[in-house]
């Protein structure tokens, strides 16, 4: 039927004839032979064979499938002489084919194991499907194995084909299969075609009229050469490393070692799609993100190359062939089929260029005269300890990759902390530059000193003012006064202004020691503490003295030749220490309505000070003061004054009464039998309520010491917080006579 | 198989880089370049879709555009009912490259195949270096229809395969037609016909045996 020879124009007879020229005419197909020499020279080729194999063992003997392979090479070489005799076609190409009687014509437990299959998953389908199902798979068995011995296998594919179609007509059509669902025909075909093929797998599988075998052998060279390429030479990022990628790599070529275990097209199939699912996890893996055709391709490669299938290229033949093209063309599997044909056929047509190497490094590589040792490669050969080698170099190469970036890192870091430095110290400066830094004088609170200067300066506002007249004080039986203190901030010039000096505030009622008046400030606040029939005389008086002496203190308070007392202050400082500045931040408006006014600037001392030391003790008057009292002006002048500074001229120091000195925090109220002060009547200095600063008390106490003419009773305290009692008394009284005044 | 229902074999031709898979799983999946994407490939993916009434199955083949592979291509074509070419407007070796597919599509495939010329990117216009109107010349002469997309912003990648996919469709029908008028002359290999004569033989045989069941 078909010419092997080239056919020319013109055909002379001779080319007709046989070979050998025995004279008989040759056929193209019996190689130019005549029949009769045809058969002597397949008898001598086939001596020549036997020995050939007998001489030659195969070279690869340490892999069982290359042992596999040689066998059914021996047996399909036998084979293959025993037709040649009988052989009743001319038809055939290539070296031979079975015989029909070799073929398994007995149930094998395949079939059994297959009937068995369908009996599990199809019996509900009923007897009809079965029957017909089964009819078709072995009219096809039949047909197949017909076809097989008398055409050449691609054409046998067609006809296989076209059974598959004619079964899925029959199945979509035909009313034995109308109560079917389109879901398990789909199966039932599928099932269809594992069954026959499964049968006719020993046939139809690497047949021995193909040179299937040969490519097997040729790529599995071709792969073996190809060893030394690795993921980098492809150009796809899988890691040799990783152990994860590793694992999945692995899996990916068990599936496609997987390919060869089964026998229907379509169970290969499956496992092409397993092992390219594996290689899509890899890249997953290794790259993220949705893989796409241009990644999965080299990698695909890469397994093959590693894995190196055995039968390789028959398994693919014979899936091209006898698969359903109907499910070949569509889904997934044919899509991943597809793409190990390219794999399969970009290996088969490597060159340097498709590795973007150079020609010399290719052929290097091809040749072994370089060599690269891959931990892949290492992995594959027997030899542990080369593998781990391998591995550990690789890792070696990756961590010091990682360390190299590590310290590319820390130099970065140091940089930018250097950067950040200096960007920091030019902030500074520049700041600093911007704003330099000037030293103000430091702010002194305004210390009492200084407010005191200043008052010390102004002639005190507050002039005291003898509320009582001799004759009242004369008057009254027993007058009660208290004693009312009157701080003098006595010697400017002896003080300097940094000494602090501290008058207590009291409510001036009572006329001012006029004796003091050495510039001295008399501040003081007296009150009066008068028993109510005695006040309302006194106001009178009060009134008087007001008129007569407080105007002029009104005028020039700061003469302080005469300082009435006009307005009274009745600013009790209760704390003795505490450093209330209000005093003076409310001067100037007290000023105006009251030139009265005392500062009495109270600061918190320089130096502690102790009430108990307080200077001023009223109550310190319990017998001196009453012998005083109704002396004279002066004596009661002297009450107020204080002890502070005071002159000699004070009364109480004139009279070297040291209890006054003693006296207690002035403030302590006064239990009222106190009255017997009363004789002093208003003179009776208050209590002061601050303390002197240690200097004024030394000299008082000196002075104390000095006067002690009287021994300092213990009760001297107690009628000191007595009088305090009645100063406050007196002092409400006080107020309300200068209200009435105004 | 059944009337209405077609499986279109798509091939997804391109340069590297030029966007195949942006392309591809903006239309699948309508995102782009984000993590959140489900499928694990983007080299084989199916679509259904509803034409007039026609349920058509997409099937997308996407192809590895390196250079080094492009000897495989006739692999992947092989049985395509269309191919979307790909180039990327804003490089111009890649339209080239356009034209050496077509060639070789038509040289595979015949007219069979439905072609569809896709311009990506248009999102980076300013920096287009493939002119629209050489590219509608060159598409109109090979029978091809040309598309702008951008899958980026998501512009006119649906209009591509419902174009192709019409345009499979028509040439479904062509095809139907004069494939019944051809019937069992020439086309196919003449063993065919024996075949079809050894058909014949099982159906009735097996008739034959239903109707004595």
């Amino acid at each position: 039927m078909y010419a092997t020879k080239q056919p020319s124009l013109r055909i002379k007879q001779a080319d007709l004839k046989c070979k050998n020229g025995c004279g008989y005419y040759g056929n193209p197909d019996w190689g130019g032979y005549c029949s009769k020499c045809y058969r002597s020279s397949m008898e001598k080729d086939r001596h020549h064979r036997k020995s050939d194999h007998s001489r030659s063992p195969v070279p690869g003997f340490s892999k069982f499938e290359e042992k596999k392979r040689q066998q059914t090479d021996k047996k399909s070489k036998y084979l293959s002489f025993a037709p040649v005799v009988f052989r009743r076609t001319s038809a055939a190409k290539d070296v031979g084919r079975p015989e029909r009687h070799h073929e398994p014509r007995h149930t094998n437990p395949e079939m059994e194991k297959l009937e068995l299959e369908y009996m599990s998953t199809y019996i509900h389908l009923g007897r009809h499907v079965r029957d017909d199902f089964f009819k078709f798979v072995k009219f096809f068995n039949v047909n197949i194995r017909n076809e097989m011995n008398s055409r050449p296998i691609e054409e046998v594919a067609v006809v296989a084909q076209k059974y598959y179609n004619f079964f899925a007509n029959r199945i979509n059509s035909h009313e034995i299969y109308s109560k079917m669902e389109q879901e398990t025909k789909d199966h039932l075909i599928d099932f269809f075609e594992k069954f026959s093929m499964t049968t006719l797998y020993s046939i139809l599988f690497c047949p021995h009229t193909t040179n299937d075998e040969e490519k097997d052998l040729a790529i599995q060279r071709r792969i073996r050469q190809l060893s030394w390429v690795n993921a980098h030479h492809l150009d796809c990022c899988i890691s040799e490393t990783s152990m994860e990628v590793r694992d999945l790599v692995y899996a990916a070529i068990t599936h496609l070692l997987g390919m060869d275990s089964v026998k229907a097209p379509q169970e290969k199939l499956s496992y092409v799609v397993r092992c390219c699912q594996s290689v899509v996890e890899v890249l997953r893996h290794c790259q993220g993100g949705p893989v796409s055709a241009d990644e999965f391709l080299p990698a695909l490669i890469f397994v093959v190359l590693k894995a190196n299938p055995a039968r390789l290229k028959s398994n693919i033949l014979y899936v091209t062939r006898f698969c359903n093209d109907a499910r070949l063309m569509q889904g997934e599997g044919g899509y991943y089929f597809t793409n190990l044909c390219c794999a399969v056929s970009f290996i088969e047509n490597l060159t340097a260029e498709s590795l973007n190497m150079s020609e010399e490094e290719f052929q290097g590589y091809m040749t072994g005269t370089i060599t690269s040792v891959s931990a892949w490669e290492s992995a594959l050969v027997a030899c542990e300890g080369m593998h781990q080698l391998c591995e550990h170099l690789a890792e070696l190469k990756g961590l010091s990759e990682r360390m190299d970036s590590v310290q590319e890192g820390t130099l970065n870091l140091r940089e930018t902390m250097e950067a950040f430095k200096k960007e920091i110290n030019a902030k500074v400066i520049e700041i600093r530059e911007s704003t330099p830094l000037i030293i103000k004088p430091r702010k002194i609170p305004i210390s009492l000193d200084k407010q005191d200067s200043n008052a010390a300066n102004l002639p005190s506002p507050l002039a005291p003012t003898v509320v009582n007249s001799s004759s009242i004080l004369s008057e009254q039986s027993e007058p009660i006064t208290i004693p009312i203190t009157i701080d003098t901030v006595a010697d400017e010039t002896d003080e300097t202004t940094t000494q602090t000096h501290f008058y207590t505030q009291n409510l001036a009622t009572q006329e001012l020691n006029l004796m003091d008046s050495k510039k001295g400030k008399l501040q003081l606040d007296i009150t009066p503490c008068l028993p109510t029939e005695t006040l309302k005389q006194s106001q009178s008086n009060e009134l008087l003295a007001y008129d007569t002496q407080s105007l002029d203190g009104f005028i020039t308070p700061d003469d302080g030749s005469l300082l009435g007392l006009s307005n009274i202050n009745y600013d009790i400082d209760l704390s003795d220490l505490s450093a209330d500045n209000s005093v003076a931040d409310e001067l100037t408006p007290e000023k105006k309505k009251s030139p009265n006014f005392m500062v009495d600037p109270f600061s918190p001392l320089s130096g502690p000070c102790n009430i108990s030391q307080s200077p001023l003790i009223p109550s310190s008057a319990t017998d001196a003061p009453i012998a005083s009292s109704s002396t004279s002006r002066e004596l009661t002048n002297d009450n107020f004054v204080l002890p502070f500074k005071t002159e000699d001229s004070s009364l109480l120091n004139t009279q070297g009464n040291a209890s006054i000195v003693h006296l207690p925090s002035p403030i302590k109220p006064h239990t009222p039998h106190y009255s017997g002060f009363s004789m002093q009547g208003v003179q009776i200095p208050s209590i002061p309520c601050n303390t002197g600063d240690y200097s004024s008390l030394n000299l008082v106490q000196q002075r104390e010491s000095e006067a002690t003419t009287s021994g300092i009773g213990d009760n001297s305290k107690k009628e000191e917080n007595k009088s305090n009692e009645k100063v406050v008394k007196v002092l409400g009284g006080v107020l309300d006579t200068i209200d009435k005044l105004f | 198989m059944a009337n209405n229902v077609h499986d279109f074999k798509v091939v997804l031709v391109g340069e590297g880089c030029v966007g195949k898979t942006s392309l591809i799983l903006r239309y699948i999946e309508n995102t782009f370049n984000s993590n959140h994407i489900t499928t694990v490939q983007a080299s084989f993916l199916k679509k259904k879709l509803n034409i007039d009434g026609q349920r058509v199955n997409l099937a997308i083949w996407d192809t590895a555009g390196q250079e080094q592979f492009h000897a495989l291509g006739p692999l992947y074509y092989r049985n395509s009912n269309g191919a979307v070419l790909v180039y990327d407007i804003t490089d111009a070796s890649s339209f080239p490259k356009v034209k050496v597919w077509v060639k070789e599509l038509r040289k595979m495939l015949g007219n069979d195949v439905c072609l569809v010329i896709v311009g990506n990117k248009t999102d980076l216009e300013k920096e287009r270096h493939v002119s629209l109107e050489e590219a509608e010349q060159y598409s109109e002469a090979v029978g091809a229809i040309h598309f702008q997309t951008s899958a980026k912003l998501d512009e006119g990648v649906e209009d591509v395969f419902l174009g192709l996919t019409n345009k499979m469709l028509e040439q479904a029908a062509k095809q139907h037609s004069r494939n019944e008028t051809l019937e069992r002359q020439g086309s196919q290999r003449r063993n065919v016909i024996i075949v079809d004569d050894e058909d014949t033989p099982p159906p009735a045989s097996t008739r034959q045996c239903c109707s004595h069941f």
